[in-house]
């Protein structure tokens, strides 16, 4: 059985103008020690997903279907008593923008001891700041500087931070969402690099949440690619790379350059990502798809594995 | 901190100047002299007249007045009063500025407290039925045609339900019995209470900094809040303290009907400002992550919401302050509260200019005090300026 | 992978480009339509408009019954001189009535109805004066609510519905006055602070940090006495000193951000004076916030004038804030009397209260819309 596993989750958001249908049938599984990459283009539905899992979704949202089973417990029946012991003990988080998931006004050391005495009520408050001590050792921070405030810390300094909060309590899965998009390549390279040891290290899971398909590139074992609320594509790195079979996919991958590969030109998918309000018939991706034929403007595609482990949901794969 | 704290004290001394200016230009430098006016005021005793003119200057170029009127600021020296002649105006003020404070003060922190706290719950339950008619409820108490509000006031606790005393600020017919001035009494019960929140605060801060696990923290804080309770009941009902005691009962007596007006008065102001504050906050990332910590509900409403919100609502208090302080005017006339309000508006109606002159530009020193003390406050609750 | 993107559509011949204003007006409207759609569902804005349509209303009525209903009764319905003979002296339960005993200035009352006067009003010199001549089981005093007067007569027997269908008219003006005002000088301020900054901005700020803490009743209350302020001078005063006030810390704020936006640059880079920019750039993009803030600004004006009036400070002779003084000069707020006569002050009271409060509604409403820092979600 896999640790996370995601299955048929719909999510819809109630807004002035209408439904904004942002998770549609979402299906994914994660093991042990797994580093899963969720790729695709802003509004997306990346982050709706990861606030589904950790049950932390605005009030105008609605689940309207699907399981989320962790460790064989389904997330979305849980009580709230007991979901919020879930949260950072068995699922933690780093956040998008991590400069403002810091609260400006308590020490940087303090937010993280508070974290773990609420989960493990026995730690005394020595013991929990010695833990922080080690967990900023282990991200690369000064353990002195746990008593600073967010305001003394440089963009970098706080990603890490977030990253020390996230290890606190030992989660088995960690929902990291842009964890480092604010940051310069430099940097970026660096945390990204001490995560993925640290995950080795601790044999954690990882869902890495980007629109970055380099980032995820560079961490990911599986690679998920999400268009317009649906999981189109999902399978090995090395497998969706070297052969996408959605032609969102491959499209993305024309979309980013590499430094590595052979010199070409720098493609772009022509169009906007659809209107969630009203999304297209069929195949989502159709309007936008050169592909595209009376099939799927009509039929949506199931995701079917085209060879071990690897998904799409296409009437016409590329590369299969 | 001690950067930014210096910058607002500068910043206050020159607001306080351009203030002082803005009322010397409005009484002494008006086109026909206005201040001919008052001297020539029937009601005036000759030698009043005299004193006036020498201390107004009036025979003096325009800018000799202003510096001396400035000088006169400076000293305190006001002039004498010609209502309450041959008072000096600043034997006046000593004596009803206090009394001003202590109604405003106890105002204050009791609507701030109430303020505070349901705001925060109204804007946690956003979009129901009880924020749209808390917010209702907070914006007619905040536009209440006060005069009558407080005579409805009076009416009900004071007339009807006779709880309370309809209004002054002592019961006269008790003190003809002791030979005890009312202001001797009051300055000890502000010295007395002043104490008290001086001993809390610190008791507070001191648990703060010696990084208690909670349980201890508020042990200490319930222990110190009950000596200090304790203290304050034994000295008003001590028989070693008689009559003070007894006396100082009768003048919180007469305190609680201000007290309220002003509270309520002011509270629907500062619930709606924390509302809207909360609501805010509640946007930002770092609540989420406490959500997303597994944090308590209360605990991420309380610690991390609130905390937050509680900064703009004390920036907001500086802009709230002139309401309060005429809401206060308002209280202070229609309770007969001999205090600064009510001085002020005596003075006018008596055509008392020295009077009028320093009562207003001492609401101001007052306003402006608290302008600072708010400043420290803030300062102290926000690191990003302490630690600058 | 390029798909060719479809050749425009032309414009339809035979049309000519639609004009600047036409646009610029087509715009708006659409806008307004967004914008209403929010504003209406705040429910607490047209909750406030409601109101102030009410009183709108009312304040319509006034010269409209004067020349209709109340036309062959001037005297008895002129909301500061007229008085009814003929219930003058209503007492409390509202059965007394009066019969004016000819050639006297004494009126004689008949309680009991047994044709014989029971009560002499002497005269009236300000406040009413009786004498029993039996006992003096009842006093002379103000007309309960009845069909001929709505809301009853306050105690010098002038019709107290008048009174505040009259004054509704001069609260509006007052209030929207003043907060223009305010408005105009604080858009003004903000613009120009903003746009040009250093010492100018320095001067304006701090300026509005004394008006800030200026205690505006207190401040009013000692001009009050040297100067005789009346509704149009009042209105003035107040519109000045709230437009020097905290107005424009708000707007100037906004300013700062519009002048870095993009179209002020091009507008520069253009050439355009600093004139042109304040005018066509800067100030149009503050005026919808600038709105909102006139709403607050008129229930601060309407406030002002109720409690001035109520201090006697003011050179008025009819509002809201005049009658409830009237009543406190007769002594019926205080005390037990507060229920003898509550028609006289309560109508007044409670209008001022509603419609002081009707502005900030709006204003709260349109906060959702135009507040930029609450428009982000």
């Amino acid at each position: 059985m896999a640790l996370l596993e995601v299955k048929d989750v719909t999510v819809h958001f109630r807004t002035k103008r209408g439904e904004v249908q942002a998770l549609d049938r979402v299906s994914f599984a994660l093991e042990r020690g797994e580093a899963l990459g969720l790729v695709g283009e802003s509004g997306c539905g990346k982050t709706t997903l990861a606030l589904t899992i950790m049950r932390l979704l605005a009030e105008n949202a609605r689940i309207l279907g699907g399981h989320i089973w962790f460790k064989g417990t389904d997330l979305l029946a849980l009580p709230e008593e007991a979901m919020r012991h879930v949260r950072w003990k068995g699922i933690s988080m780093v956040f998008q923008a991590a400069m403002n998931a810091l609260n400006p006004v308590y020490r940087v050391g303090d937010q993280i001891v508070e974290a773990i005495l609420t989960h493990e009520p026995k730690v005394t408050v020595r013991e929990a700041r010695e833990r922080v001590a080690e967990l900023f050792r282990l991200v690369g921070l000064d353990p002195k500087r746990m008593d600073h405030y967010p305001h003394e810390f440089s963009g970098g300094m706080r990603q890490r931070a977030v990253i020390a909060m996230a290890l606190a309590c030992h989660p088995d899965v960690i929902l990291a969402d842009e964890p480092t998009t604010a940051l310069d390549v430099i940097i970026q390279d660096r945390i990204l690099h001490r995560l993925d040891e640290i995950r080795k290290q601790l044999n954690m899971s990882i869902i890495y949440i980007s629109h970055d398909i380099a980032v995820i590139a560079e961490v990911a074992d599986t690679v998920g690619v999400m268009y317009a609320g649906k999981l189109v594509e999902i399978g090995p790195t090395e497998a969706i790379f070297r052969r996408p079979h959605h032609p969102y996919t491959e499209g993305l991958m024309g979309a980013f350059p590499s430094v590595r590969g052979p010199k070409r030109e720098l493609a772009t998918i022509p169009g906007e990502p659809p209107n969630l309000l009203n999304p297209p018939s069929g195949c989502r991706f159709h309007p936008r798809c050169p592909y595209a034929t009376a099939r799927c403007k009509a039929e949506e595609p199931p995701l079917v594995p085209f060879e071990v482990g690897h998904l799409a949901a296409c009437w016409h794969p590329r590369n299969a | 901190m001690w950067k930014f704290l210096i910058r607002r004290v500068l910043q206050i001394v020159l607001t306080l100047y351009l203030f002082a200016t803005i009322v010397f230009f409005i009484v002494y430098l008006q086109p026909g002299d206005i201040s001919q006016v008052y001297i020539n005021n029937p009601k005036l005793p000759p030698e009043a007249r005299e004193a006036l003119k020498r201390q107004l200057g009036l025979d003096q170029p325009p800018h000799i007045q202003y510096l001396n009127f400035m000088r006169n600021l400076v000293t305190g020296n006001l002039g004498i009063s010609f209502s309450e002649y041959p008072r000096p105006v600043w034997d006046i003020i000593k004596e009803r500025l206090p009394r001003t404070v202590a109604l405003f003060l106890i105002a204050t922190l009791i609507y701030y407290a109430l303020g505070f706290h349901l705001g925060k719950l109204i804007a946690w339950r956003r979009k129901g039925l009880l924020d749209y008619s808390a917010t209702i409820v907070g914006v007619v108490l905040f536009t209440v045609y006060t005069p009558w509000f407080a005579y409805l006031i009076i009416w009900i606790f004071g007339y009807k339900l006779g709880w309370f005393p309809l209004g002054k600020f002592l019961d006269p017919v008790l003190w003809r019995r002791y030979d005890v001035p009312a202001n001797e009494v009051f300055g000890l019960m502000l010295t007395v209470g002043g104490a008290a929140i001086l001993f809390l605060l610190a008791v507070y801060v001191l648990g703060r900094k010696l990084h208690l696990p909670p349980l201890p923290r508020a042990l200490m804080n319930f222990g110190a809040l009950g000596l200090a309770g304790g203290s304050v009941a034994y000295l008003l009902w001590g028989p070693e303290f008689q009559p003070y005691g007894l006396l100082a009962r009768d003048i919180l007596w007469h305190m609680v009907l201000p007290v309220t007006t002003v509270t309520l008065i002011a509270f629907g102001g500062a619930m709606l400002l924390m509302r809207d504050s909360m609501l805010e906050v509640i946007k930002e990332d770092y609540v989420l992550a406490a959500k997303a910590k597994g944090l308590p509900d209360k605990v991420v409403r309380d610690k991390h919401a609130a905390r937050n919100a509680l900064l703009p609502m004390i920036t907001s208090f500086v802009l709230a302050l002139a309401f309060v302080v005429d809401g206060g005017i308002i209280t202070e006339t229609v309770f007969s509260w001999k205090g600064m309000g009510l001085t002020l508006l005596d003075a006018v109606t008596n055509e008392d200019l020295p009077l009028a002159v320093g009562t207003f530009v001492f609401t101001g020193i007052f306003a402006l005090i608290a302008h600072l003390i708010a400043d420290i406050a803030y300062a102290y609750l926000d690191p990003r300026i302490r630690y600058e | 992978m390029a798909v060719p993107a479809p050749p425009l559509k032309k414009p339809p011949k035979g049309r000519h480009l639609e004009a600047p204003w036409r646009a610029r007006l087509r715009l708006l409207r659409r806008g307004l339509a967004g914008s209403w759609g929010m504003f209406w569902e705040s429910r607490i804005g047209p909750l406030g408009l409601f109101i102030i349509a009410f009183y709108g209303l009312l304040a319509l009525a006034h010269p409209i019954l004067m020349a209709t209903v109340w036309a062959d009764e001037r005297d008895v319905y002129d909301p500061k001189h007229g008085y009814d003979p003929q219930i003058i002296y209503g007492g409390f339960d509202g059965r007394l009535q009066s019969t004016v005993a000819p050639g006297s200035d004494d009126y004689y009352v008949d309680a009991n109805g047994d044709g014989r006067p029971d009560y002499i009003y002497a005269g009236w010199d300000g406040v009413l004066q009786s004498k029993a001549v039996g006992d003096d089981k009842y006093r002379g005093g103000p007309a309960p609510p009845s069909l001929r007067h709505w809301l009853g007569t306050d105690p010098w027997g002038r019709d107290v519905f008048s009174q505040l269908a009259f004054s509704a008219r001069a609260e509006f003006f007052l209030g929207v006055m003043a907060a223009l005002i305010t408005v105009v000088i604080g858009t003004l301020v903000a613009a120009i602070s903003a746009y040009y900054g250093g010492f100018v901005d320095t001067f304006f700020m701090r300026l509005a940090d004394v008006v800030l803490l200026f205690p505006v009743i207190a401040f009013l209350i000692v001009l009050g006495s040297m100067f005789q302020l009346n509704l149009y001078s009042l209105a003035v005063v107040l519109g000045v000193i709230n437009g020097f006030g905290g107005i424009t810390i708000v707007l100037k704020s906004q300013a700062l951000s519009i002048k870095v936006r993009p179209f002020v640059e091009a507008a520069k880079v253009a050439g355009g004076s600093h004139m042109h920019i304040i005018v066509r750039h800067i100030i149009p993009n503050l005026l919808p916030l600038s709105f909102l803030y006139m709403m607050f600004n008129v229930t601060s004006a309407i406030f002002s004038e109720a409690v001035l009036s109520f201090f006697g400070i003011l050179n008025i002779d009819m509002s809201w804030g005049i009658m409830v003084q009237m009543a406190n000069i007769a002594g019926y707020l205080q005390g037990g009397a507060i229920t003898k006569a509550w028609w006289i002050f309560f109508p007044a009271s409670i209008s001022i209260t509603l419609l002081c409060a009707a502005f900030y509604f709006v204003g709260r409403g349109l906060d959702e819309i135009v507040n930029p820092r609450l428009r982000k979600v």
